[in-house]
């Protein structure tokens, strides 16, 4: 060995050793779409109506469309507009939907007859700033908000509960849960419930499963809404899982029967990562998801990536197109909880600045899941954020004046609910006849950081315990009895508040949450009415009040005190 | 991440169409199309040669015989997997990706449910793939041993999706549709 090796600098060490190199990053591979949103493969916009049916759409005659096209042709778009706002050059919807003297009501009047590729020839002409300025118009709900995962790696009903609690305390409107060992479900998601509103009243919950078990929770009221209904932009992906636009949209009437809000999830990369992009780019597959979520007539989506989003991270403008997803979603008016939700980067830096396009202009839901407990317990595999990125989150709140959905909470505040919580379980668990919950668990669970800090649980009397659940039949009005009985009547109150909602249908507009008194919040009557500066959701009055505060903040009146 | 010893080499030598086994005592493992041919190792680099002599090793300490296959048509683990299972006389067989993603599968279960999967491909090495031909030796002599323990790292998916995707995408290149499967021969040698 006589060759020098070249040395490498201390610079480029120091570089190499940074988080942001253990990401993956690939080369483009258009041809089978590994590619964000500029593909040469992808149709060119074009429609023809003829008898009120579409017969022609981006390219393809009615005779060779697949089972997408047929769904989107005959559900998604308004045939009555169809050809006329697909002939508006595309640079003029692009600017309408970043103009704020354009209002929301007039870009729907548009969006509503426009084919994928069409969407797709608008959105590829905004950068990432006017994608977020016409976001901060087109997002349907006026109040942004956010939403949690509130999992256990032990499934431990317990840690879920305290958590739940402590989350709905910081604001998060929505909780899901989801499991390590599916058998859990029935009393991790009765904990999730029950902490959901000792914390504040009106947070809504899911668990995340098969669908039928799902479905069956959700019928049963031990959860309120629903979001796990994955829809894919080929035809041979639906096919691999054997599934249909009709099976879904199927699956989707079943829920609405009994009120219970659902949205579907879709987004970028996931068609890539299953082999079957058919050569069409991400954000073109993703479109498609947002019109058979909107013909399905289901009332909001997921997307932003969500569990695929290490693909168009790893790709050059695949971050753009994630937000430009969100942006579609919005701007057809679905209800969009925009991604935020899963591991994406090991930089901090990369994070954030994946956030920035939902954070800054405000979406239905900021994060599909911002994990309110620490990483190592999410059982949706890790989040983009968790429970040690509370404090900066507040603090970019408090900087940027933006709402993103959460408050600093005083620790004895915490504390309360998280003992409160655990203990409203330990009744209803005695009530119902289920696994004892102990006194030394109560107490680990006010104080816990993860599932590490609890005692264990009797796994095998759990399943078994779970198991009763699903036997017996247990409904959330027998949870709502349980907690009366044992005396835990505000949480009982506020849970019969949540099972009221299913009557009444509300939550079954788009983008419908609870605010703490159950006043119903969605597009119906508090619809985003941004028109330019000084218009729309401002963060003013007794919200910014709250979002000032931090966990250190100098007294300005006596600098020798903190105030919080 | 482990790397075994460099230099050992892996051929799968076709010797005839795979059929239907009659031994109660084997396992069939059971390679996607790029396996140990367009592929030589695994997403984080563990030689196939590796890899297949591990799950080998495991399978034979639990006295049971081992035939392997090469699945041309399909580059779906689940499939790749079950057809695997119906060809091994016990019922049982380990369906592999060439990125490592890795299954236990039996005949008599639907396609899509399995007895023990292994998802996350970079988390799988040599002493993973030994204990799953154990286990995989276990079930074809109706035992129930425990499941292997699964290791979850929530850093995986930014490290490495879009490559296992441009795997996923590779070997579907190398499907030969309509072909049926194959038994192959494992030659080992040494490099170099």
């Amino acid at each position: 060995m006589t060759a020098v090796e070249p040395q490498q600098s201390v610079r480029t060490g120091v570089l190499e050793g940074r988080p942001v190199n253990l990401d993956g990053f690939v080369e483009e591979w258009p041809e089978k779409g590994l590619v964000a949103m500029e593909s040469d493969f992808d149709p060119a916009p074009g429609i023809r109506v003829e008898g009120g049916r579409v017969v022609e759409l981006d390219g393809r005659a009615r005779a060779d469309f697949d089972f997408m096209d047929t769904f989107i042709a005959d559900h998604a778009i308004d045939v009555a507009s169809a050809e006329e706002s697909t002939a508006i050059p595309s640079a003029q919807i692009a600017r309408m939907l970043v103009d704020p003297g354009v209002s929301r009501g007039e870009v729907l009047a548009v969006t509503r007859g426009l084919t994928p590729a069409k969407i797709l020839d608008v959105v590829k002409l905004m950068n990432v700033v006017e994608i977020m300025q016409a976001m901060q118009k087109m997002r349907a709900r006026r109040t942004p908000a956010n939403q949690a995962h509130s999992t256990s790696a032990r499934d431990n009903p317990v840690q879920v509960a305290a958590d739940a609690a402590e989350g709905a305390l910081r604001g998060f409107a929505e909780l899901e849960t989801t499991l390590g060992v599916v058998r859990y479900a029935p009393l991790v998601a009765i904990a999730l419930q029950v902490g959901g509103q000792v914390g504040r009243g009106g947070v809504l919950t899911q668990c995340a499963l098969e669908e039928a078990t799902e479905l069956e929770l959700g019928m049963r009221g031990i959860t309120a809404y629903a979001e796990t209904i994955s829809v894919y932009g080929t035809e041979s992906v639906f096919v691999d899982g054997d599934d249909t636009p009709w099976s879904k949209a199927f699956l989707a009437s079943a829920y609405a029967s009994r009120g219970i809000k659902m949205r579907f999830t879709s987004g970028t990369g996931s068609e890539v990562q299953m082999g079957n992009a058919e050569g069409r780019s991400m954000l073109y597959l993703e479109i498609r998801c947002i019109l058979m979520a909107k013909g399905a007539g289901v009332q909001g989506l997921q997307n932003g990536s969500i569990s695929c989003i290490g693909v168009p991270g790893a790709v050059p403008g695949g971050i753009r197109a994630v937000a430009a997803e969100n942006l579609v979603a919005s701007m057809v008016d679905l209800e969009c909880a925009s991604g935020n939700d899963q591991s994406f980067s090991h930089s901090a830096m990369r994070r954030t600045a994946r956030l920035m396009p939902q954070l800054l202009p405000g979406t239905d839901f900021v994060c599909s899941g911002f994990s309110a407990v620490p990483n190592a317990d999410n059982m949706f595999a890790g989040s983009n954020f968790d429970t040690e990125d509370y404090d900066d989150w507040n603090t970019i709140q408090r900087d940027l004046q933006v709402d993103g959905g959460l408050r600093h909470v005083r620790e004895p505040e915490i504390l309360q609910a998280r003992d409160r919580a655990a203990r409203a379980l330990q009744a209803l668990f005695a009530h119902l006849d289920l696994p004892p919950v102990t006194d030394a668990e109560v107490e680990a669970a006010t104080y816990a950081n993860s599932s590490a800090d609890y005692p264990p649980r009797d796994v095998l009397a759990d399943l078994k315990g779970a198991q009763a659940v699903m036997d017996r039949g247990v409904t959330g009005l027998d949870l709502v009895r349980g907690l009366e009985t044992t005396g835990f009547s505000d949480v009982a109150q506020n849970l019969l508040q949540v099972l009221r909602q299913r009557v009444s249908g509300d939550l079954l507009q788009t983008s419908a949450v609870l605010t703490a008194d159950f006043t119903p919040l969605s597009a119906i009557n508090d619809a985003n009415d941004y028109a330019g500066p000084g218009t729309g959701y401002r963060l003013s009055g007794e919200r910014w009040e709250e979002l000032k505060k931090l966990r250190h903040v100098t007294s300005a009146e006596d600098p020798e005190r903190e105030v919080g | 991440m482990t790397t075994a010893a460099p230099g050992r080499t892996l051929t799968l030598r076709e010797t005839g169409p795979a059929t239907r086994g009659t031994r109660p005592d084997e396992v069939v493992v059971v390679v996607s199309p790029a396996f140990a041919g367009s592929f030589t190792k695994t997403i984080v680099d563990v030689p196939h040669a590796e890899v297949l002599r591990q799950l080998l090793a495991g399978i034979e300490e639990q006295g049971v015989t081992a035939r392997v296959v090469r699945v041309w048509d399909t580059a779906d683990l689940a499939a790749i997997s079950h057809t695997g299972a119906k060809l091994s006389g016990s019922g049982i067989a380990v369906g592999m990706l060439s990125r490592g993603t890795t299954m236990i599968h039996q005949r008599d279960l639907p396609r899509l449910s399995n007895l023990e999967l292994f998802p996350q491909s970079p988390l799988l090495d040599a002493p993973v793939f030994r204990q799953i031909g154990s286990n995989a030796a276990q079930y074809a002599k109706g035992e129930s041993p425990q499941p292997v323990p699964t290791r979850n790292d929530q850093m995986a998916r930014p490290r490495w999706q879009a490559k296992a995707a441009l795997l996923h995408l590779k070997e579907f290149e190398c499907i030969r549709a309509g072909q049926p499967p194959v038994e192959v021969e494992p030659v080992f040698g040494r490099a170099g």
